[in-house]
């Protein structure tokens, strides 16, 4: 069977207030097949996907869908052509139904019928689809109860009954555990095999490598190479993606030597409806990392927002040995004691977007009376700090402090909460999800943070839910299952035997 | 080459361009409202002199202008405080109006010596003001009840307390009309010497203290957090709660004191005169500025120009006042617009054949 071209873009620019987000990129992905879309953060991935999805029109450059030229006039035209794009932030509308979501997606083919008629049907057809695939999914669970995965599946559910040919993921397994993104990846390969194309926009090399026919690599706006990923050796895809060679993060050493224990958790226990947290108990010790692994959903979010005192309904006992609850400590208090909290969604609980650089930074060290009184703020100290700060810790792109902090890519607004929290020196570090979305230098530059942290003699607890990072920080290993920690490892620990905790108690 | 438009979403965009596309607006907004003047039956040519020359050139009027705008100033700046801490006070009116209330009682009941008389209404005026903003802040921040709908409510029972006042313990039993006693000379605000009021100072001097406080303070950093990410704000430790507290009673000190700049500074007297609705152009100014105390300092000297030539208008050519609150109504809606072109970049694009 010859391959015929499903997509093919054509010297495509884009820009983005004068910053050129692509140059003359060209793409070409073909029927019956699974083609990575490669490169780091910022490269331009998302951008040229968004304009095969029609939703960003491209300055210059042309089109093809089918070998048609084609011009798009927005998503819908998009759709109608058979295009299906899963974003990397979901696009439901929380409160509703999955059917409901689906539904409200299908304007172009569903028109006949009153509401209740059109929901049935709909319904019956989610049924249908989800069997066929492989999904578990009940039309009628409102997607605020459905995991990420879950919705995950309701957004793929919901191009391909809009009729989508091609399949476009945008970053899929960066939410996803092991197992999730093994299961996401096998289903889609099999909609290549039955003829569909499937685009997987990612920056993982482990997905390119064991799931993608055909890469392309893009760097800086434009697309460097495409290639069979089996015709070429790791390192040199590396290569391709990063510009230059990285270093490899060494292991840490198994005979380190904890301090005294620092931070005690017992009975934690969430107070709330569903029992996301079931008398959780940890001990975690000064000068160590200590990681918690698990599969998503199994209580990780509601323990870091505990800990790092975002609003969630527990009970039980947060100890910080000799200095009191965490729970009773106020903010002040908490930057008194060298508390750093690393959230994972960056800009929902860790920098406030809309505001400046110098804004988001000052926070770190505002109530010491180092940057003034109530009544004034030592604006010039403000920035001063910010500004050794943005070059200590290698913050890239920016080019005032004034400059509003959702203009950072990814991994710069991640080094600058990290800056912001190391702002005076850390004793204890929660981080979670440190690294989610960041590029292979920019998570490498997050974790020796992290490192250096607890070579100071700082406590670390890592939250990820990348086993591969905890591996490779963490000096002790807590798996996490069902609200709990059902089991505990030293380094060097055995892969295999975490694996087999975290599935073992779902 | 085919060639199309498209709307892109800006990040940001540098303020001289914001200030300019806004005047653009305003203009695009005077000029409609000229229109309509015109048709109303003012003659064209006499509007520029009506509304620019007579209005601002002239020195008695300008006083005027000044004089009506100060307390403008005062509840616009109240109105910018409490939308910056995402608090849609509604009530700046009702708390005007016991500012007023709470600056008359000094005067009724003679509390003080005839020097401390004014200081005394000014504090009470404000301690009043701040008051009537209490109960809905707290059942806001405590219960979560929606303080649109509670400021709202508060304003009528402001207005009902006033008229109980007005018709029963306080009414000056020497008039005819529902008026509290006429104010001794030393319970006024002063003339400086050129003859413009001590409000005018007072409010230029408190349009620049809000401006500390929003600008330079660390309150100010809390509540640009809290008006932009509140989520964010509660996450890395501001006082999300006490910031609103701190910003919503201040708001209603300003409203209070602005009631007090009415009574004492214009009618001399407590009377209904609150019905002209400066608590509501106090939303509108603060809207019109964007929340900026600078500009809402021009705003209202604006809407105050907008007050006095209207007055004329209705003078020389029996224009309703309610034209006023049209034009009103017509350069908020232009401000309005002119957002979606500081929001989005329209660009033509050439589509390659």
């Amino acid at each position: 069977m010859s391959k015929q071209n499903a997509i093919q873009l054509k010297g495509v620019n884009k820009t983005f207030d004068g910053f050129r987000a692509l140059a003359y990129a060209d793409f070409t992905a073909r029927w019956g097949e699974v083609h990575a879309l490669l490169g780091e953060n910022g490269a331009g991935k998302s951008s040229l996907m968004n304009i095969v999805a029609g939703l960003y029109g491209p300055e210059g450059g042309s089109l093809f869908i089918d070998d048609n030229p084609v011009k798009l006039r927005g998503p819908k035209e998009a759709a109608k052509l058979g295009i299906g794009m899963v974003h990397q932030h979901f696009k439901l509308v929380t409160p509703f139904t999955v059917a409901e979501n689906i539904l409200l997606n299908l304007g172009h083919i569903q028109t006949s019928g009153l509401y209740r008629e059109r929901l049935r049907r709909v319904s019956d057809d989610i049924r249908a689809m989800a069997d066929r695939i492989g999904f578990d999914i009940d039309p009628d669970a409102p997607i605020h109860q459905l995991s990420i995965a879950e919705q995950q599946r309701v957004e793929i559910l919901k191009v391909l009954l809009a009729g989508a040919k091609v399949l476009i993921l945008d970053e899929p397994t960066a939410v996803l555990t092991e197992e999730e993104a093994e299961r996401l990846l096998t289903t889609v390969r099999g909609f290549a095999r039955e003829g569909a194309a499937v685009i997987l926009v990612t920056h993982k090399m482990n997905d390119v490598l064991r799931y993608a026919d055909q890469v392309t690599i893009m760097r800086g706006g434009r697309t460097i190479t495409s290639l069979r990923p089996d015709s070429v050796s790791v390192d040199e895809l590396v290569r391709l993606t990063v510009g230059e060679s990285t270093t490899n993060a060494d292991q840490p050493s198994a005979n380190r030597t904890p301090g005294e224990p620092y931070l005690r958790v017992s009975d934690l226990t969430s107070t709330g409806g569903r029992r996301a947290l079931n008398g959780l108990d940890l001990t975690l010790n000064r000068g160590e990392i200590y990681g918690i692994a698990g599969v998503g959903g199994n209580g990780q979010s509601e323990l870091a927002n505990a800990l790092m005192g975002i609003p969630e309904p527990v009970q039980g006992e947060m100890e910080i040995i000799g200095e009191g609850y965490l729970a009773d400590l106020d903010a002040d208090r908490r930057r008194v004691l060298g508390i750093a909290s690393i959230p994972a969604d960056r800009y929902g609980s860790a920098l406030a977007g809309p505001l400046s650089i110098a804004d988001n930074f000052a926070l770190g060290d505002i109530h010491s009376g180092r940057y003034g009184p109530f009544w004034y703020l030592k604006t010039r100290a403000i920035e001063a700090d910010a500004a050794e700060a943005v070059r200590q810790f290698d913050v890239q792109g920016v080019r005032s402090l004034k400059q509003k902090a959702a203009l950072l890519s990814g991994g710069n607004a991640q080094k600058l909460v990290i800056a912001r929290e190391f702002s005076r020196p850390p004793r204890l570090v929660l981080a979670h999800s440190p690294s989610r979305g960041l590029d292979v230098k920019a998570t490498e530059a997050v974790r020796e943070r992290l490192r250096a942290a607890r070579d100071d003699g700082a406590a670390v607890l890592l939250i990820s839910e990348d086993l591969d990072e905890v591996m490779a920080m963490a000096d002790r290993i807590g798996v996490m299952s069902a609200g709990r920690i059902v089991a505990e490892f030293s380094q060097p620990a055995d892969r295999q035997a975490i694996g087999q905790a975290m599935v073992n108690h779902v | 080459m085919n060639r199309r438009y498209t709307l892109e979403v800006r990040q940001q965009m540098a303020w001289p361009w914001q200030a300019l596309i806004l005047t653009v607006s305003l203009i695009l907004g005077l000029l409609i409202s000229g229109a309509i003047l015109v048709w109303a039956g003012v003659p064209a040519g006499e509007l520029l002199n009506e509304f620019v020359f007579l209005t601002l050139f002239d020195a008695q009027s300008l006083k005027a202008v000044l004089f009506q705008a100060s307390p403008l100033i005062m509840v616009g700046l109240a109105g910018c405080l409490a939308f910056r801490a995402k608090f849609w006070n509604l009530g700046l009116e009702g708390q005007m109006i016991f500012g007023a209330i709470g600056a008359t009682a000094i005067t009724m009941w003679e509390i003080g010596s005839p020097a401390m008389r004014l200081p005394l209404m000014i504090i009470a005026a404000m301690v009043c003001g701040l008051l009537w903003s209490v109960a809905p802040v707290l059942l806001r921040l405590k219960l979560q009840v929606n303080e649109i709908v509670s400021t709202l409510m508060l304003n009528y029972i402001a207005i009902n307390f006033l008229l109980h006042l007005m018709y029963g313990a306080w009414k000056d039993p020497k008039d005819a009309f529902p008026y509290s006693p006429k104010y001794e000379s030393f319970e006024l605000l002063p003339d400086l010497a050129n003859g413009l009021s001590l409000s005018i100072p007072i409010a230029i001097g408190t349009a620049l203290l809000v401006l500390w406080f929003v600008g330079i303070s660390r309150g100010g950093l809390y509540l640009r957090f809290v008006d932009k990410s509140p989520q964010v704000a509660r996450a890395v430790g501001v006082p999300v709660a006490r910031t609103i507290l701190l910003a919503v009673l201040f708001s209603g000190a300003l409203a209070g004191l602005a009631g007090l700049m009415v009574a004492a500074g214009q009618e001399g007297r407590l009377t209904h005169s609150f019905y002209v609705g400066y608590g509501f152009s106090g939303i509108l100014i603060a809207f019109l500025a964007r929340n900026n105390p600078i500009a809402a300092t021009c705003a209202a000297l604006l809407i105050a120009t907008l007050f006095v030539a209207g007055r004329s208008l209705q003078v020389f050519y029996q224009i309703p006042f309610a034209m006023v609150q049209l034009i009103q109504a017509v350069l908020v809606i232009c401000v309005a617009s002119s957002d979606f072109f500081i929001r989005h970049r329209i660009r033509r694009v050439q589509v390659g054949d």
